[in-house]
């Protein structure tokens, strides 16, 4: 354990009584101490003289229970911390209110620490004696403090509206300060006005869990509740990864390609070229002469090619092993269309036959056009142990959905994190669009 | 590696196409027949294509 602990017996609290009630009270702030609230009527005391004089009454009816009890003790990096002060904050416009809490951690050796909490999100917040220097952060009015850039999020007039405790300074219930927000994710940059007088600080937001481990309490703490505006991205840093790792795959995937295309065979082991012509009546089909196919249960592909314009011919074909009878029936259309607006259909067309056993083949062509056509040229030819390129750029354009996902769901915490500020960006349709999309697929 | 769920993905991504592109596999509409007599060599007429037979709007009446 540190050497910062406080121990009971090292440090031994001030105790007074409230003048208005008579309620005994501790001091644990020592000098530090300039004002404290009575636990019995609230009134709030001038600790700086020994009278502890009645600064304000408590005129309000409610009574907050702080979530971490005044004389809790927490473990802040390896220093000890009792928590001496309560308040609570609150911020009304015309059309909206909204309060968040703030508690006073003390140790005489360290000083002062803060934690606030607003909709079960925690920040750690140490006052800053540093002054930050003005810059432009994504585009809008920022800080740098530690070499970070911090970028305004919001500006608010904030009251005090509750208080219980002890506090360093002249507390008054309805005092009100300016408040602005600069964030740098988990860290939260604020500076507080009053009469002229600006007082910085730097927040860490820290997980529920972890402050609840600090200060031991037993059960769990409150759910956060929206995206807060310093929690940290889930998605931080993973949307580089995801497009690094996409890089490394089509590296990957490209060498795969490589090593296939030097090692299949590819060869053409059939080429002829025929010409149609129709006769009524007439049977067209006809079989070419035989040709090896050499390798284990490797692919054929088999291509055509017909001079046409305007027109189409219909191929159907059988692959027959000249040995065993085995058929491969398949058939394939070449088609080509053009005009002034353009052209439609291609004068090539292939099929790839997988799995074809070694073995002496030929092929059964039955061709058929338009009644009337007149003579067309074709080619036929057949390769064995082909490439098959299209696995790649499918394999290619499936690898894409990870960082495309990843990158819309950061995208998405950040537009509803920035939802929240006073410098809202307008969402682009691409990302409103994006957004609804994963929204459905069941993203929180 | 913060994203083991996209290297699953991807290493299978990557073993599907292998294997594909190993084995030589289509996604081409073949139609398959064991036995075929010898004689189709000698009157290719007599064989019935599966996808003989097709006939095909041209328009007009």
């Amino acid at each position: 354990m540190s050497t910062t602990l406080v121990s009971q017996s090292l440090v031994k609290a001030k105790s007074l009584s409230c003048p208005n009630c008579g309620t005994p009270i501790e001091l644990r702030g020592f000098a530090h101490t300039l004002s404290a609230v009575c636990p019995s009527c609230l009134s709030i005391l001038d600790a700086s003289n020994p009278e502890l004089q009645i600064l304000q009454t408590y005129q309000g009816k409610e009574r907050i229970e702080p979530k971490i009890p005044l004389g809790s003790r927490g473990t802040f990096n390896g220093t000890v911390y009792e928590l001496i002060g309560f308040e609570q904050r609150s911020v009304q416009t015309p059309d909206d209110y909204f309060s968040w809490d703030e508690y006073l951690l003390f140790n005489p050796y360290k000083g002062f620490r803060y934690i606030s909490e607003y909709c079960g999100h925690w920040n750690v917040i140490r006052v800053q004696s540093r002054v930050p220097y003005p810059t432009t952060a994504r585009g809008r009015r920022g800080w740098v403090l530690d070499a970070r850039k911090f970028a305004a999020f919001d500006a608010m007039q904030a009251a005090t509206s509750y208080v219980i405790g002890e506090f360093p300074w002249q507390v008054r219930l309805g005092e009100t300060a300016a408040c602005e927000d600069f964030i740098a994710p988990p860290y939260m940059l604020s500076s507080e006005t009053t009469a002229g007088e600006t007082t910085w600080s730097l927040g860490e937001y820290w997980e529920g869990s972890k402050i609840w481990q600090a200060f031991r309490l037993p059960g769990k703490p409150p759910s956060p509740q929206g995206i807060f505006a310093n929690q940290v991205s889930p998605y931080a840093g993973k949307t580089g990864a995801a497009w690094r790792m996409w890089l490394w795959f089509n590296v990957a995937l490209f060498t795969l390609m490589t090593i296939f295309n030097l090692t299949k065979a590819n060869k053409e082991v059939f080429h002829d070229e025929y010409s149609y012509a129709y006769f009524k009546n007439h049977d067209t089909s006809f079989v070419t002469p035989a040709f090896q196919l050499d390798g284990v249960n490797k692919n054929v592909e088999v291509r055509f090619h017909a001079d046409i314009r305007n027109d189409w011919i219909y191929l159907s074909m059988a692959l027959i092993n000249d040995e065993t009878g085995q058929t491969f029936d398949f058939a394939r259309e070449v088609s080509y269309y053009v005009d002034s607006d353009g052209s439609e259909g291609n004068r090539d067309n292939r099929v790839v036959i997988p799995s074809v056993p070694a073995g002496r083949y030929y092929l059964r062509i039955e061709p058929e056009m338009v009644t009337g056509a007149l003579s067309t040229r074709y080619e036929i030819s057949v390769r064995r142990d082909v490439p098959i390129y299209s696995y790649f750029w499918i394999a290619a354009a499936l690898l894409l959905i990870p960082p495309i996902v990843t990158w819309f769901r950061s995208n998405q915490f950040e537009a509803r994190r920035w939802r929240e500020s006073d410098y809202r960006p307008v969402d682009s349709p691409v990302m409103k669009i994006a957004g609804g999309i994963i929204e459905s697929l069941g993203d929180d | 590696m913060n994203n083991p769920l996209f290297l699953l993905y991807g290493v299978l991504l990557l073993g599907a196409t292998g294997y594909l592109e190993y084995t030589g596999k289509s996604f081409d509409r073949i139609n398959q027949q064991r036995v075929l007599p010898k004689s189709i060599r000698d009157n290719p007429g007599a064989y019935r294509s599966t996808y003989g037979g097709y006939s095909r709007y041209i328009g007009g009446k």
